[in-house]
C-alpha cells in the first residue's frame, strides 16, 4: 500500500507542476499541430489521400512531440536538484518511475486526443470503424512509448548531452512499436481488424516486456 | 602480459585461417550457377551476421552481470564486445548490397531481414553515442548497460515482427553443395577467430585505458 502510496505522491507532484507551468504541455503541442501542417504541405491533402496512408504520419509527430514532452520529465529533477532528494527518500525507487510513467502516460494521451482531433479537421481522416478499436490501439501503443520513454529520460538526465541523445536512443527501440502502431491505425481506420491480430500481439508483448524491464532496470541504473 | 601474449597468438592464427579462407574461396570453391562470382562474398556475408549475434549476446550478458555484481570489469567487457559487434553488423550491411546490387540488381529493399538489421545497425550505433558523450563519467556505465540491455531484448522483436511480412531475398534454408561447404565452414572459423582476436584486443584496450585512469585519479 505504501507503495501505491508513493506513485500517487509522484504522479500528483508532477501533474499539479505541469498543470501550472504548462510549458511542456504547451511546446509539444504546438509542436505537433505545427509538424501536422508542414506534412499537409509536403504532402498536399488535395492530391493524396491522407485517410489512407496518413497513420503513419501521425504516429511520427506523436513520436517527436512525446519524446519533447518525455524528455523533460526527469531533466527539471536534475536542473533543480531534486533528483537527488527524490532517490534518497525512503521508498521503493521503481515507484517513482511508476509515478512519473503514469504521468507521461496521461499527457501523452491528451496530446494525442487532440491531436487526431486535429487530424479530422485538417486532413479529413473519416472513420469507417468502431472509435473502440482505435482507442485501445492508441492506449496500448502509448503504454509501450510511455514506458521506454520515462526510463530513457531518467538515464539521460544525468549525461552530458542528454538531450542530443535522448531521440537518437529511443527511436530506434521503438520502431517495432510504431510500424505496428500505423499499421493498426490504418485498419482501425478503414476495414478494422480482429482482436487475435499479430501486430495487436505485438504491441501487448512490447509493452509488457519493456514496462517490466524498465521496472527493474531503473531500480539498477538510477543512481545519486 | 599473458593477456598481450595471448592476443599476439590469436592475431597470428586468425591471419593465418583467413588466409586459408581467402585461398578456399578463390581457388577450391566452386563458382555459382546463377550468381556467379559474387557468390563468394557469402562466405564472409553470412559468418559475420553470425558472429555479431554472438558478440550482442555476450554484451547483453555482460551489461547484466555489471548491473548485478558492479564489477568495473564486465562493463569493459560489454563495451568492448558491443563496439566489435557494431563493427561486425556494418560488414554484413556493406557486403549485403554489394552482393544484393548484382544478384537482384538493386542495393538495398526494404525486406524483412535488411531492414531488421538496419534497425540493429542504429540501436548500436546509439549505444555507442552514449559512449562517444560520457567519456570518463563513471555514472554514464550503468546507463550504457541498461541500453545494451533494452537493444538486446529489441532484436528478436524486430527480427519476429518484420520476419511476418515474409523475406524475399533471403531464402529460409540453403543447401550447399560439398565444397562450399566446407569453404563455409573454414569462412566461419576464421571469422570467429577474427572477431575474438578484436573483442580481446579492445577488452585489453579497455582494461588499460581503465588502470591509466586509476592512476590519474591516485596522482
Amino acid at each position: 500500500m505504501r507503495y501505491f502510496r508513493v506513485v500517487a505522491l509522484v504522479f500528483g507532484k508532477d501533474f499539479k507542476d505541469e498543470l501550472r507551468r504548462k510549458e511542456n504541455m504547451a511546446s509539444s503541442f504546438l509542436f505537433a499541430l505545427l509538424s501536422l501542417v508542414l506534412f499537409a504541405f509536403a504532402l498536399d491533402p488535395t492530391r493524396v489521400d491522407l485517410n489512407q496512408t496518413g497513420s503513419g504520419l501521425l504516429w511520427l509527430i506523436i513520436l517527436f512531440a512525446g519524446s519533447l514532452f518525455m524528455g523533460a520529465s526527469f531533466r527539471k529533477e536534475t536542473e533543480n536538484g531534486t533528483l537527488f532528494a527524490l532517490l534518497l527518500s525512503p521508498c521503493d525507487r521503481s515507484a517513482i518511475y511508476v509515478g512519473k510513467f503514469l504521468v507521461n502516460l496521461v499527457f501523452l494521451v491528451i496530446l494525442e486526443v487532440l491531436l487526431l482531433a486535429m487530424a479530422f479537421v485538417l486532413l479529413n481522416f473519416r472513420f469507417q470503424d468502431s472509435v473502440i478499436r482505435l482507442a485501445v490501439v492508441w492506449l496500448a501503443v502509448t503504454i509501450g512509448y510511455a514506458a521506454l520513454g520515462t526510463l530513457f529520460a531518467a538515464l539521460i538526465a544525468q549525461v552530458r548531452g542528454g538531450q542530443v541523445i535522448y531521440p537518437i536512443l529511443l527511436f530506434p527501440i521503438l520502431i517495432p512499436l510504431f510500424i505496428a502502431a500505423a499499421t493498426l491505425t490504418q485498419d482501425a481506420l478503414s476495414t478494422g481488424f480482429s482482436w487475435s491480430n499479430q501486430w495487436l500481439r505485438l504491441v501487448g508483448l512490447f509493452d509488457i516486456l519493456f514496462f517490466t524491464a524498465s521496472v527493474f532496470l531503473f531500480e539498477y541504473a538510477v543512481e545519486e | 602480459m599473458a593477456l598481450r601474449r595471448s592476443i599476439v597468438v590469436l592475431w597470428a592464427v586468425a591471419a593465418a585461417a583467413n588466409a586459408v579462407t581467402l585461398w578456399l574461396v578463390f581457388t577450391y570453391a566452386p563458382i555459382e550457377v546463377q550468381m556467379g562470382a559474387v557468390q563468394k562474398i557469402f562466405y564472409y556475408h553470412v559468418p559475420s551476421a553470425i558472429i555479431c549475434y554472438v558478440l550482442l549476446f555476450l554484451s547483453f550478458l555482460f551489461s547484466i552481470l555489471f548491473l548485478w555484481k558492479d564489477e568495473p570489469i564486465y562493463d569493459t567487457l560489454a563495451y568492448a564486445m558491443t563496439e566489435v559487434g557494431w563493427v561486425f553488423i556494418t560488414v554484413v550491411l556493406v557486403t549485403g548490397p554489394i552482393w544484393g546490387r548484382s544478384a537482384w540488381g538493386k542495393w538495398w529493399v526494404w525486406e524483412p531481414r535488411l531492414t531488421s538489421f538496419l534497425v540493429l545497425w542504429l540501436m548500436y550505433s546509439a549505444y555507442l553515442l552514449l559512449r562517444l558523450f560520457s567519456r570518463g563519467d563513471a555514472r554514464s556505465s550503468k546507463i550504457a548497460a541498461v541500453v545494451a540491455i533494452i537493444a538486446f531484448f529489441d532484436v528478436p522483436i524486430v527480427h519476429k515482427a518484420i520476419a511476418w511480412w515474409g523475406s524475399i531475398v533471403h531464402p529460409k534454408k540453403v543447401v550447399l553443395e560439398p565444397a562450399m561447404m566446407w569453404t563455409f565452414f573454414v569462412s566461419m572459423g576464421a571469422v570467429f577467430l577474427l572477431a575474438a582476436a578484436f573483442a580481446l584486443t579492445r577488452t585489453w584496450i579497455g582494461i588499460e585505458e581503465s588502470r591509466r585512469a586509476e592512476r590519474e585519479v591516485a596522482r
